[in-house]
């Protein structure tokens, strides 16, 4: 039987990232791992995209993973992992192996929404039996902040630097959670470390279905985010209430919001403790700061809109 | 003029704005990212357009787009970024395209790490991409080479139509040291009239790689290949240090050549007959001037790889006289005293 989803009983397992680690003190993403890897009992294979999760956890000599774990290069950790578990499917054909394991790949934003996407694509399309998480915290933070298409809009980033031209990134958000979904793959859902179990039982109903799977994880990054250090799971749990990172799951075409906040919070509650965000609070970007919040109701309404038109017919 | 400090990556961008580079396009790779942060800043000041891309697939070929318009057009990478670019330069080379393209070298292969690095001198040289292409490379191995390769990368990739690399590496990339800013002066260049600009008033042009008739793409790379000859007879650069006299010619570029030169100085000073060879341009490769002076002296190449330049040099000087080699690979460094010691052993 599964390990129940309680802290007590979690507490007691095995961490499969360990300690020891380089990321940065405060960092979401390797919390966020521990949280997907902690989910499941079974055993698991990992491919990782380069990024500050790959570059900080396999310092020369050493692994922090204590699982079977391959990385390659920077956009390709979902083909990678394509040729391991197609690999896997084959020896198990053949009978040469009997044994149930799970394949994960992990991804940053940079990996995931710009340059690995066309091999995150490629895998879901063919089918492969694999959950890809993309732990999101907005930006190149490994090679020093630069924007990714998952930037919000506004942020200040080293390659949309605030100025006279330019008040931040001018672009919104690519929505990789929606452009999964239209692969039409069994599961696709976002989730974040603020809500621990919903984010882990996501991840253990994934892996109970057969195919391609998509999660998008929110981390925050208190480097790139210019925020406080002990700030990320506040920062995630405001994102989660202030409707900025949904927390929601497509199983076979319906939508469930699987945590509505009882009182949405305006965006300046997300935004206002991050440095990246400074600027928008100047005068002359009020308008911004509008569009930033428009665009949050916009995608909140429809995805309320989404829930409804989804929901299984009642007989 | 007055000497101004600066970081070697910031250099590469602030020359290339000066030089009248109107487009850029970049995606972030350790240790070349101030060069897209630094165009992200100040190309909308400039007039010019700084777009980052989604892949380095995309930047390469994003310059691609904008030099078939007529714009002076750059990209900048390190080792593993300008692997994936590669298809894009084949490119560039096949329609006869202007660009400049930065590789702040890194250790490899694969992901490698972060140092400095020259393992990347046979794909540079020898066309890492398919197809039988040759491009201009330019090896600076201080700040103010940095700045004045830059500008002189743009103008030879416009007189010549292909595109220039600018091989450094990442010391160079991420040191600072003071430098003249001087400022461009731009020659006289063939006007660009084939450059896709709107067709009213003229025959359309055409701009493209793919040649299906009879015998034509031989015909492409005759043409290809004469201009490659020209550029062989009319671009080679290098510089010399006390190779009169001497015993035994250190033949480095880049950063191994500054490794080199300080290496030297000390032999100088005790008396040791030791010279250097520096290749500014790797290709065209001074291959005449190294077999001119191949009578009665030996070489030692000296390259942070495991042996690439070197064979060259053994091309060059043609079995006249020995040639030996000294290296470390995957971004390790070596330091003069060494190199010293290593020069020495052999005299």
């Amino acid at each position: 039987m599964a390990t129940p989803l309680s802290l007590k009983e979690l507490s007691k397992k095995e961490d499969r990232l360990t300690s020891g680690h380089r990321m940065c003190s405060g960092c979401g993403a390797p919390t966020v791992v521990k949280m997907v890897m902690l989910a499941t009992d079974y055993p698991v294979i990992a491919s990782n995209a380069t990024g500050c999760l790959e570059v900080s956890t396999c310092i020369q000599q050493f692994t922090s993973w204590n699982i079977p774990w391959i990385h390659n290069a920077f956009e390709n950790a979902a083909a990678t992992l394509s040729g391991v578990e197609t690999m896997y499917r084959s020896l198990k054909k053949q009978g040469k192996i009997d044994q149930e394991i799970k394949f994960i790949a992990f991804g940053g934003d940079g990996g995931t929404y710009d340059i690995g996407l066309q091999s995150l694509s490629g895998a879901m399309e063919r089918g492969h039996d694999m959950i890809y998480v993309c732990y999101d915290n907005g930006a190149y933070m490994n090679t020093g902040i630069q924007r990714s298409s998952a930037t919000p809009l506004g942020a200040d980033t080293t390659t949309c630097p605030v100025g006279s031209a330019n008040p931040g990134k001018v672009q919104e958000r690519k929505d990789l959670t929606r452009i999964m979904a239209a692969h039409g793959i069994p599961y696709v859902a976002q989730a974040s470390p603020s809500n621990w179990a919903d984010l882990m039982k996501k991840v253990r109903k994934a892996h109970e279905i057969k195919g391609p799977k998509f999660l998008n994880i929110i981390a925050p990054c208190n480097r790139g985010w210019r925020s406080k250090t002990d700030d990320a799971i506040t920062l995630s749990r405001i994102a989660v209430d202030t409707c900025y990172w949904p927390l929601f799951e497509i199983e076979n075409g319906v939508t469930k919001i699987t945590y509505k906040p009882k009182e949405k919070k305006p965006l300046v509650d997300f935004l206002k403790p991050q440095g990246r965000f400074k600027h928008l609070f100047a005068p002359e970007n009020e308008w911004l700061l509008q569009k930033a919040q428009e665009v949050v109701d916009r995608n909140w309404d429809r995805l309320l809109r989404e829930e409804e038109f989804t929901a299984p017919k009642s007989e | 003029m007055k000497k101004i400090l600066m970081k070697g990556n910031e250099a590469v961008a602030e020359a290339a704005i000066q030089a009248g580079c109107k487009f850029y396009a970049g995606y972030p790779i350790t240790p070349q990212n101030e060069i897209p942060e630094y165009m992200s800043a100040h190309m909308p000041e400039a007039g010019g357009t700084f777009i980052q891309a989604e892949s380095e697939i995309a930047a390469i070929n994003m310059v691609f787009g904008a030099s078939a318009c007529g714009a002076r057009a750059m990209t900048s990478s390190s080792s593993p970024g300008i692997s994936l670019k590669q298809e894009g330069i084949s490119y560039l080379c096949g329609a006869e395209l202007p660009a400049v393209i930065v590789n702040m070298q890194r250790g490899g292969p694969g992901l490698g790490n972060i140092s400095g690095s020259q393992a990347d001198y046979f794909q540079a040289v020898k066309g890492g991409g398919h197809g039988d292409y040759r491009m201009i490379v330019y090896a600076p191995y201080n700040l103010q080479e940095l700045w004045d390769m830059t500008m002189l990368c743009f103008d030879k990739a416009d007189e010549y139509r292909t595109p220039v690399m600018l091989l450094g590496d990442g010391v160079l990339a991420q040191m600072m040291e003071p430098i003249f800013q001087t400022p461009y002066k731009k020659p006289t260049l063939p006007e660009k009239n084939w450059a896709l600009t709107g067709c009213k008033g003229r025959q359309p042009n055409v701009i493209k790689s793919l040649y299906m008739g009879d015998g034509e793409l031989e015909q492409r790379n005759k043409i290809l290949q004469a201009k490659y000859s020209k550029i062989k007879e009319n671009e080679v650069r290098y510089t010399t240090v006390n190779i009169e006299d001497t015993e035994l010619i250190v033949v480095a570029y880049g950063i191994s050549a500054r490794i080199a030169y300080a290496a030297i100085r000390r032999l100088r000073n005790e008396g040791k007959k030791v010279g250097l060879f520096r290749p500014q341009t790797l290709f065209p490769f001074p291959e005449k001037q190294l077999r001119n002076l191949s009578e009665n002296k030996r070489f030692m190449t000296v390259e942070l790889n495991a042996g690439q330049m070197v064979e060259d040099v053994r091309l060059a000087v043609n079995g006249r006289s020995e040639v030996l080699f000294y290296g470390r690979a995957g971004g390790a460094m070596i330091t003069p005293e060494e190199l010293y010691e290593k020069i020495n052993a052999a005299l």
